[in-house]
């Protein structure tokens, strides 16, 4: 949207029925009608009407236009943020043509047709026509116009594709798993809709206690009326609306609904698409993180780096065997250990494998490998194969023990009742992490790490990342409980998933995130999706959310320390018939009109000056919850009373030198 | 003449120790009481040293009535009970004092019309006190004796059971606030009757009367006989001060010899009315965490002490007239000798602090910033409150302070670790603004009234303090008059009533309400510390400028055209002796 359709925008924001949900402001646009005529008929007003009396009421009747004005500029501005954002969505969603398959025969229908269950192959170089689950084959994907990331990503059977990627390698079938308008880019789109009409919990009550403020001082400035009718001042109308607008918190009030918006177009700009804007703000108020693997806070694709045999075992038949067990294991350590193993240049022949029965892995069982009967090459988790076997070899458990405690992951390989060796997978911690750790520790949310992998490995990166509490050895089930328990003890909850099996999980979170590489039950189940999938920028939406709750809180302070230099400028001048006041007048403002004048220019332009700050939101950085108040008391609430005092005599004198007298 | 010269130093000084020796001692026993007063909000009565007693008194009456702790009531049944219990006193105190005439001891002048009774038995029932009669014979020794007596106890027990059932609000996860017949008895027979009767002993070997006989006739001398009102005023002195009422047998109030013969006696007055209010306070140490009992504690003496001093000063400087004259004693108009000014000042500050509203001086005669203190203690709601009612009021200010807090660090609210969500906010802003609204509004409205403001003695700007005193006593259920006007006409009579009937019951609704709200929810298990650490400086400063910004500060243009201008212009004194 250009300036123009945004100041539009902003006008269309005068209309009764909009600006009444924001009883700060409706009070303002009130006063700015009665301003209006007070100008045409001040007689019925009973209020002064020379020539001096009716230029100050037109520019107060321009500045509380003025301060509505800006006050839907803001939010318009925010507004206009998200529409990019969703035009953007919208281009994306182009109708291709589809290969539906159906009655085993593929038919070619439009990408508007498809239905959920509906099973479609796309081939190489084709858009894919739908959100949906892969059912058969694999490919490269490229996601960049949804993800922002050019490399293409592997998309393996179970993995779920995004409608509008484009399938650049092979061949795949994919089974739809939405119906038209309920694609992933058509819930985006709605999403930031509706992130524009949606008030969270936090921002409705923070309204409810500005419209009790603004409740109070309409009481005390008709108690103004009042108190000098009967004391035979006669009481100026447009003062007392000045006098209103300038004590009802207009400054907070006018960019509420801007924070909010602005929050969510902020979490789009991450690449994250988050299903309501309570979801960010409770991100703030994260109490525990639950990281779901050691993955999260590795560079994650752990590489087979290293084979070791075991005693007395020839190396290449240790390197052949492992590449044997691991050919049909897709998994990234299994193909990992393929592409080392091949490196050795080992001689093998895939007719081997017919006599065998591939095991796959599950995180039930902590292994996979090959079995023939009897015959067997099973590779996994120490713990997992010492129990199944009923082996243990001191040499091996050495080797794994000195693997893991460098960081490593060690897999034994074990066959025909013997392990014959280890394979050293290697993974490092993502840098920067421990930093993000820390910042989360200041921030005094706990992190704990659920991995699969064994307690010496899970003991390593837990050290080394700076993590409060890991457990190792970890069964799907272990993450369900792990929240449940936090939940029951009514802490607030954050977990990142993207398995099916994290679904319940997600479910039960506060903030859940999953991946968008994810399988389409963990996109269902969280109310965050990572475009990008990467974990670690759950700790950037925390950042976003304390900055909106942040922004708020330090607005209203802000706004609310305001009113004493307004009292304080406005009383004396609106009083100035009782010269004995003049004490309470701080500044010595010798005109009351334009003193009064001052204070509402004041009022005005803080709006606009503060825009930008309530679109970007106040600086956070990561500290402790009392130097954080500390400093805000002070910037906010102490800087909130003596900042207008200064910029009400300086716009006074600025007046005064433009010769303005009434 | 620059008053400031005139202050005699050493004058100045010992006021400020005897204002601080008060602040001091009130200190030293809210400390004692508030370990005894932790028991009984947290349902542990049976481990006090009354027990063996009192717990047979409340197991009879439980068993009377088929009701005991066990039977936990919600929200609705707990206030619903209130209500009717208080409502079913004030029918049965109207028709006694109504129809007081009818009635054994009674006088031919023992009478007082619709309006005066209404606005009479509501003020007793809601721990007001305000008392629009001005003469102890308009009340027979019956309607003393148990009426009013009567409604002093209930009074101050519902006001405790209330806070007792906003503690376990927090306390409970059950949804539950208590049984409101057990907590009632409780407060009674554990707390309010000993300590009513502990006063009563040492007020009676002090020199206050306590008979039944209804007055005497004394002979002063080069006067004619003068009927001296008697009754059973040691009692009466008791329980208006432990129970916070402070409607006292004599119109004066404190200031009158027999109900307050010697600074002894002040000292225990003023200490009896601080008793519960700040042991409660002082309580929270222990029902929560010691940390937010002590800064809660400090923000109220904060309070205390600034307007304690500004009341003091103010009064020290006295009237710049007189001490034109070269007279520098202070503004001692409508002031007892035998107390002096620092006592007087602490001891009428004290009463507003909390919601007592006895005086021990004419409120009228008080200089236009010595005022401001009593004034500005009335329009916060009495910061200290009443017996039970202090808690509840300063809990609102607290969820608001935690609100803003909470926000300001990028954490959602909690109290005591329990989730504050938009409901609890709405309830405290209801309660919050309420206070505000029923004293402005009426005031606007009076203004606008000619016949009305033709009544006060006297012009502006003095008049506006007093009719603020007047609805703000009203409002905070302080019951402390500034006078100045005709109090006892209709028109004052059931506004006054229905401002107290709203500040009561009203906020008090709205504050359990609130309380309903946290029964339901579960504390957050905490790892380390919480978020915003409630016994810190920071938040003890921010608690400190909610209360002045939300509850002062609004009235700042009022309190201009008030006392403040009174002040500014030198004070367009008058002095009435309106004692």
């Amino acid at each position: 949207m250009d300036l123009r359709g945004v100041i539009i925008n902003a006008l269309k924001g005068f209309d009764f029925r909009k600006i009444i949900k924001n009883p700060v402001m409706f009070i303002t646009e009130i006063a700015f009608f009665i301003s209006i005529f007070i100008i045409i008929f001040p007689s019925y007003f009973n209020v002064p009407d020379t020539s001096v009396y009716i230029y100050f009421y037109i520019s107060v009747t321009v500045l509380l236009f003025l301060t509505v004005f800006f006050s839907n500029l803001s939010t318009s501005l925010s507004e206009s943020q998200s529409m990019a954002i969703t035009s953007s969505l919208e281009k994306m969603k182009i109708s291709t043509k589809a290969n539906l398959l159906k009655d085993n025969k593929i038919i070619t229908v439009s990408s508007d047709e498809l239905r959920k269950g509906d099973i479609i192959i796309v081939k190489k170089d084709e858009t894919i026509p739908s959100d949906g689950e892969v059912i058969k084959g694999s490919g490269y994907v490229n996601e960049s116009n949804v993800t922002g990331e050019s490399r293409p990503v592997i998309k393996l059977v179970g993995d779920s594709v995004t409608g509008s990627t484009v399938l650049v390698t092979d061949e795949i079938t994919v089974k739809v798993s939405v119906n038209p308008g309920e694609s992933f880019i058509d819930s985006m789109i709605k999403v930031v809709q509706n992130a524009v009409r949606e008030r969270t919990p936090n921002e409705i009550a923070l309204s409810i206690f500005l419209s009790g403020v603004t409740l109070i001082f309409l009481v005390v400035v008709a108690s103004i009326f009042s108190l000098s009718a009967y004391t035979g001042i006669k009481p100026n109308i447009d003062i007392l609306l000045v006098l209103l607008v300038a004590l009802i918190p207009t400054t907070i009030g006018g960019l509420l609904p801007a924070i909010g918006i602005a929050a969510v177009n902020k979490v789009s700009q991450y690449n994250i698409i988050s299903k309501s804007g309570k979801a960010v703000e409770n991100a703030g108020d994260i109490d525990t993180i639950i990281l779901d693997k050691t993955g999260t806070i590795t560079i994650g694709e752990r590489e087979a780096v290293k084979f070791y045999p075991n005693q007395n075992y020839d190396y290449h038949d240790f390197v052949k065997k492992s590449l044997l067990c691991s050919l049909n294991d897709e998994t990234i350590e299994g193909l990992s250990i393929v592409r080392l193993a091949k490196k050795e240049n080992i001689e093998y022949n895939e007719d081997e494998l017919k006599n065998y029965e591939f095991v796959p892995f599950s995180s039930e069982t902590s292994y996979s490998g090959i079995k023939n009967g009897d015959k067997y090459i099973l590779k996994g988790s120490l713990r997992a194969l010492s129990e199944k076997l009923n082996l243990n070899d001191t040499y091996i458990n050495g080797i794994c023990k000195e693997i893991s405690l460098k960081g490593g992951t060690a897999i034994p390989v074990a066959s025909d009742g013997k392990f014959i060796g280890v394979i050293e997978l290697n993974d490092i911690l993502k840098p920067g992490i421990r930093d993000r750790i820390e910042d989360l520790h200041k921030m005094n949310i706990s992190t704990v790490m659920l991995t699969g992998d064994d307690e010496v490995t899970a003991a390593y990166f837990a050290r080394e990342a700076g993590i409060d509490e890991y457990i190792a050895n970890s069964k799907p089930d272990d993450k369900y409980n792990k929240v449940i328990e936090e939940k029951n003890k009514e802490r607030m909850v954050a977990m990142i998933g993207d398995g099916t099996n994290d679904a319940p999980a997600l479910a039960k979170a506060d903030v859940a995130m999953a991946m968008n590489t994810g399988t389409q039950a963990a996109k269902d189940a969280a109310n965050m999706i990572d475009l990008d999938s990467t974990p670690t920028k759950l700790i950037d939406v925390i950042f976003l959310g304390k900055q909106i709750l942040i922004t708020r809180g330090s607005l209203t302070t802000f706004s609310i320390a305001n009113d004493i230099s307004k009292y304080f400028v406005i009383i004396p001048a609106m009083f100035y018939m009782f010269p004995e006041l003049g004490f309470l007048n701080i500044l010595n403002l010798t005109d009351p009109l334009r003193a009064i004048t001052a204070a509402l220019i004041f009022n005005t332009i803080i709006i606009v000056i503060l825009v930008p700050l309530a679109l970007r939101g106040v600086k956070y950085t990561p500290s402790s919850a009392s130097d954080l108040l500390k400093r805000n008391i002070i910037v906010y609430g102490f800087g909130g009373i003596v900042f207008p005092f200064i910029m009400i005599y300086i716009i006074y004198m600025l007046l005064s030198l433009g010769g303005v007298a009434w | 003449m620059n008053i400031y010269s005139i202050i005699d130093g050493n004058r100045a000084v010992s006021g400020i120790i005897i204002t601080f020796i008060y602040i001091g001692l009130a200190l030293l026993f809210g400390y004692l009481i508030s370990g005894y007063i932790k028991k009984l909000y947290t349902d542990e009565e049976e481990k006090t040293w009354l027990y063996p007693i009192s717990g047979r008194i409340v197991n009879f009456f439980e068993k009377f009535f088929n009701e005991n702790k066990n039977k936990q009531m919600k929200f609705k049944e707990y206030f619903f009970t209130l209500i009717m219990f208080n409502f079913f006193a004030g029918i049965i105190g109207f028709v006694f004092i109504y129809f007081q005439h009818d009635f054994p001891y009674s006088y031919a002048n023992n009478h007082m019309d619709l309006s005066l009774t209404f606005n009479t038995v509501i003020s007793f029932l809601t721990n007001t006190d305000l008392q629009h009669y001005s003469n102890s014979f308009d009340l027979s020794i019956l309607s003393w004796t148990f009426v009013v007596t009567g409604l002093m106890f209930l009074s101050a027990g519902t006001g405790f059971a209330a806070s007792m059932a906003f503690i376990r609000g927090i306390l409970n996860d059950n949804g539950k606030l208590g049984n409101f017949y057990h907590d009632f008895l409780v407060s009674i027979f554990y707390l309010i009757l000993p300590l009513t009767i502990l006063v009563t002993v040492i007020v009676i070997a002090m020199g206050v009367p306590e008979t039944l006989s209804s007055y005497i006739n004394v002979f002063p001398i080069g006067s004619s006989a003068v009927k001296l009102p008697l009754g059973p005023v040691a009692t009466l002195v008791s329980i208006k001060n432990i129970g916070t009422n402070g409607g006292g047998f004599y119109g004066a109030n404190a200031a009158f010899p027999l109900g307050n013969p010697d600074w002894f006696t002040n000292i225990v007055e003023y200490l009896s009315f601080m008793l519960i209010p700040l042991g409660s306070i002082m309580s929270l140490r222990y029902v929560f965490d010691k940390r937010f009992g002590n800064m809660l504690t400090g923000v109220l003496l904060t309070i205390f002490v600034f307007t304690s001093m500004l009341t003091f000063i103010s009064e020290f400087i006295g009237i710049p007239e007189i001490s034109a004259l070269g007279i520098f004693t202070g503004n001692m108009t409508g002031k007892e000798a035998y107390l002096g000014l620092a006592p007087s000042s602490v001891f009428q500050v004290g009463s507003v602090f909390t919601s007592t509203g006895a005086s021990s001086g004419g409120i009228i005669d008080y200089t236009p910033t010595g005022m401001l203190g009593l004034l500005s203690n009335l329009v916060l709601n009495d910061p200290l409150g009443g017996v039970g009612t202090g808690i509840v009021n300063i809990f609102t200010y607290v969820v608001f302070t935690l609100f803003i807090t909470s926000l300001m660090v990028g954490k959602l609210p909690e109290l005591m670790n329990i989730r504050i969500g938009s409901k609890e906010i709405k309830y405290s802003t209801l309660s919050l603004i309420s206070h505000p609204l029923i004293v402005i509004i009426p005031l606007g409205i009076t203004l606008m009234i000619p016949v009305i403001m033709g009544t006060f003695y006297n012009g502006f700007p003095s008049n506006i303090s007093n009719l603020l005193y007047e609805f703000g006593s009203a409002a905070s259920n302080n019951g402390s008059e500034a006078g100045g006007f005709l109090t006892n006409s209709s028109y004052f009579n059931y506004l006054d009533g229905i401002i107290m009937l709203l500040g009561r019951y009203l906020i008090l609704g709205i504050q359990l309400l609130l309380a309903q709200q946290f029964a339901f929810k579960k504390p957050k298990t905490i790892y380390n510390k919480s978020a915003i650490d409630t016994g810190s400086f920071s938040f003890a400063f921010m608690l400190l400028a909610v209360i002045i910004m939300i509850g002062l500060l609004s009235y700042l243009p009022i309190f201009a055209l008030g006392p403040l201008y009174s002040w500014a212009k030198d004070f367009d004194f008058m002095v009435i002796g309106w004692i």
